[in-house]
């Protein structure tokens, strides 16, 4: 009999190595359709990797300015983003580390990595940190109470805060098309775009400082550290789509760790994740990118979806 | 009918005898320095003159004197009116007209710079087309400073930059080198949070003393160094520059090159054009559009690669007319490709002014209102986008443009829309041109036959509405007929100023967009 201790550090590395083998993937396949929307060949799948890797070998090159804030950003914000997939139940209907928290402690996770990058941003002086920095915790501050809202929404409906019992519950009930699913759906999904910096609310793929908003605070990393931002970033993005197909779509995920059951759910999972980012894709390629002062607007509706969401969940 | 000279010389208050028709469509009047505000005035004022570029050139070898010209377009006569001024080497200054006219700005700066010719009662007379760092007294210009002198930097960042103060207001400095293919610039933002309150340029960093190396050049191959001026204005400053020696040498261009010319010019304008409408919808993240218009120019130019042999249309002016003939095979191919390229070219604008999220960011971004433009003497795409009805193309008609049907599309909004649209618009009119030349070639040779030497000591203006707006070359001769100073204006130099108004007011991301709808040359300004 093994410890159950062991049980769940082994489950979390697995889980967590699984989600930074994973993430790369996902980015490169969304530019991959966007090019694709737009007549382009793209880059080719294994892209993301080979990025990083370039990325890894080479020198960082720091500002002589930059204190140990500078060096210790990326690396909290990693280390947030891969402690923040312990808390999700991506495969199986259990997240590793779910006796440590639940829904609040996966958005303080999140806003502890997100609050590290801002501080290392400002830590350098250069303006183009400073106007990313200030223009990410804008839009965080509404997008934060949003998220936890459309969250809520969710855990009213199985009476718990906890992820892990969450989804096992939602797996119980099955699909359900209740208008509070479908709003807090519509209002978190509004949070993920703006949460992983994509069209309308960021461009990831521009070369204009003066418009950036997550690119501007990590514009001076170079190397390793920006490998590290990179990753992580893309870490989130899978576990922003984890975390809203096993809440809304809880259909195929893993009860048993059977084998067979574990790749119904790899399967089921995947399917599932590659068609929101169809959805994503879509969206960056049917919008121009909002106004600055526009993006509070948008997720300002999202918060109010969640607030209806939560509101009908009382009727 | 009284004839332009007399209107004008009356509206001046000079004798009629005094102002000369040096050439079609270019009255020379020479006056007294002093005279030159007043002249000013009277220009502006009864004759609707606009200023178009304003130099100095060193005539001290033949008259011991300096030179100051005055550039007016004036539309109502269809001529350009060039006031000249002796200055004197002992005295060497002049009264300026900055104050009252800002376009005159950067001009009597840059006289100042590489003269040392002194504007009186400028409100900043500091230096613009060189930098601090380049010593005083060194004025590179002037013929008795010679082409591969060696200047010593003068060490040291002492650029007078305008401080922006006040509770939470900070400085944003961008460039000289930014990300992505483009020339370098010095923005400064003056910004309180996000809306900029201020901005300040420093360009002059691709300064190549082009003016100088023409002086050494035989003119025949002054042609290629002003194809390189600014390398998207590849035929519309050769064909100024070819201008200007074919006025000198009083060369006659056959009907068919003339036509080429036109040819030439328009596809130089759509292709820009469709560039920049892309360019617009990158900077604001419309991927899809953003695409499409680079693929309609990509096929452009490729088309333009088979049919002149040369993508950006490199090579194809002549001095006297254009080097390459049109066969009938180019012709049939040229015309496949435009039908097409105007289908496609309607989906894309559709595309573009049907999607809420892209109008909703070009709206009202970067408005220059139509005093401002007329102030400041802006000039092509963004003076017809704020409302200022002028085209050289039909103001002072050159090559064929006289015997075409066209419009002159005229926005009022000033934004960014507006800047948009009136491209739009202006590749729609260009296709309508090439329709209608491409089926009327004239049958006669292309180019006419060069003399061996210009004229001595004569001078004329050449000028080109191109893409972005006029170009004008003035070229002058010395005793042997060799080129003695060319003068080059692009249009960037009189656009920038519109920039800085446009810009403040706006937010910082806001600021690429609205940069990219001028799209103003480093090159072409910096020379």
């Amino acid at each position: 009999m093994i410890p159950d201790a062991f049980l769940t550090i082994g489950a979390s590395l697995l889980q967590a190595g699984g989600m930074l083998a994973a993430a790369p993937l996902l980015r490169t396949a969304i530019k991959k359709m966007k090019a694709r929307l737009q007549n382009r060949q793209g880059p080719p799948l294994l892209q993301g990797y080979y990025d990083l890797a370039k990325l890894i070998r080479k020198e960082p090159v720091r500002s002589e300015t930059a204190s140990w804030v500078y060096v210790a950003g990326p690396r909290v914000y990693f280390a947030a983003a891969v402690a923040a997939t312990t808390l999700v139940p991506v495969l199986v209907a259990v997240a590793p580390l779910e006796a440590a928290g639940g829904i609040l402690l996966l958005v303080g996770t999140l806003a502890f990595g997100r609050f590290a990058l801002a501080t290392a941003a400002l830590d350098t002086g250069s303006p183009f940190g400073g106007m990313g920095a200030s223009r990410d915790m804008t839009i965080a501050a509404l997008a934060e109470p949003a998220l936890m809202l459309g969250l809520f929404a969710q855990a009213l409906a199985a009476g718990t805060m906890n992820l892990g019992v969450l989804v096992r519950a939602l797996v119980q009930q099955g699909p359900s098309w209740h208008p509070s699913d479908l709003l807090a759906f519509a209002g978190l999904f509004i949070i993920v775009i703006a949460e992983t910096g994509r069209i309308p609310v960021d461009n990831p793929a521009t070369h204009l400082e003066l418009t950036m908003i997550h690119e501007a605070m990590v514009l001076e990393y170079a190397g390793p550290d920006l490998a590290l931002v990179e990753w992580a970033s893309a870490v989130k993005e899978l576990l922003y789509l984890t975390l809203l197909v096993n809440l809304f779509m809880p259909v195929g995920i893993a009860t048993s760790v059977e084998t067979e059951a574990l790749f119904v759910a790899l399967m089921a999972w995947t399917g599932k994740v590659f068609l929101l980012a169809i959805a994503v894709t879509v969206v960056e390629s049917t919008n121009a990118k909002l106004r600055l002062f526009r993006v509070p607007e948008l997720v300002s509706v999202s918060l109010g979806l969640a607030f209806l969401a939560l509101a009908i969940r009382f009727l | 009918m009284r004839s332009n000279a007399a209107t004008v010389a009356a509206a001046l208050q000079v004798p009629e005898e005094d102002i000369r028709e040096g050439r079609p469509g270019e009255l020379v009047l020479d006056v007294n320095a002093q005279a030159l505000p007043g002249l000013a005035d009277r220009v502006s004022q009864e004759l609707e003159g606009r200023l178009m570029s304003l130099f100095a050139s060193d005539e001290r070898d033949q008259t011991a004197q300096f030179r100051l010209h005055y550039v007016w377009s004036l539309p109502r006569f269809q001529t350009f009116l060039l006031l000249s001024a002796p200055i004197n080497p002992a005295r060497p200054s002049f009264p300026s007209i900055a104050a009252k006219y800002p376009a005159a700005n950067w001009f009597e700066r840059e006289v100042m710079d590489l003269y040392g010719l002194v504007p009186d009662g400028h409100p900043n007379p500091t230096r613009v087309a060189l930098h601090e760092d380049w010593p005083d007294g060194a004025w590179a210009l002037r013929k008795d400073f010679p082409e591969d002198r060696n200047v010593p930097r003068v060490p040291g960042d002492h650029h007078p930059f305008r401080p922006v103060t006040g509770e939470g207001v900070f400085e944003v400095p961008v460039g000289p080198v930014h990300a992505g293919i483009i020339e370098p610039g010095h923005f400064r933002f003056g910004v309180a949070g996000e809306p900029v309150l201020y901005l300040q340029l420093r360009l002059f960093y691709v300064h190549k003393g082009i003016e100088k190396r023409f002086e050494r050049l035989p003119w025949r191959h002054g042609l290629f160094l002003a194809e390189s001026i600014s390398g998207d204005t590849a035929v519309g400053h050769a064909l100024a520059f070819a201008h200007a020696i074919e006025r000198l040498g009083n060369l006659e261009v056959p009907p068919r090159g003339q036509a080429l010319r036109v040819i030439l010019l328009e596809l130089e304008r759509i292709y820009n054009h469709i560039a920049d409408i892309g360019a617009l919808a990158t900077d604001v993240a419309f991927t899809v559009p953003a695409s499409r218009a680079q693929a309609l120019r990509e096929g452009l130019v490729r088309t333009q690669d088979q049919v002149f042999g040369n993508r950006l249309l490199r090579g194809t002016i002549a001095v006297g007319g254009v080097k390459r003939d049109l066969l009938p095979e180019g012709r049939e191919v040229l015309r496949t490709h435009l039908r097409a390229f105007g289908k496609e070219f309607e989906r894309l604008i559709a595309l573009l002014v049907d999607a809420g999220t892209f109008t909703d960011r070009v709206d009202g971004t970067g408005i220059l209102t139509r005093q401002a433009a007329l102030d400041l003497g802006i000039v092509g795409v963004a003076a017809r986008a704020s409302g200022v009805d002028a085209d050289l193309r039909r103001d002072h008609p050159h090559d064929a443009y006289e015997s075409l049907q066209f419009k002159i599309p005229v926005e009022d909004g000033g934004d960014v829309r507006a800047r948009l649209m009136v491209r739009a618009r202006e590749v729609e009119q260009s296709l309508e041109i090439l329709d209608q030349i491409l089926d009327s070639l004239p049958d006669t040779t292309c180019a006419t036959e060069l003399p061996e030497h210009l004229p001595p000591r004569a001078s004329a203006l050449g000028w080109v509405e191109a893409w972005r707006g006029p170009c004008t070359h003035f070229v002058a001769t010395d005793e042997r007929g060799e080129i003695a100073r060319v003068k080059v204006t692009d249009p960037s130099f009189l656009n920038w100023p519109g920039l800085v108004h446009a810009v403040p007011g706006n937010i910082i991301p806001d600021f690429p967009v609205i940069n990219k709808s001028f799209n103003l040359s480093y090159s072409g300004n910096d020379r």
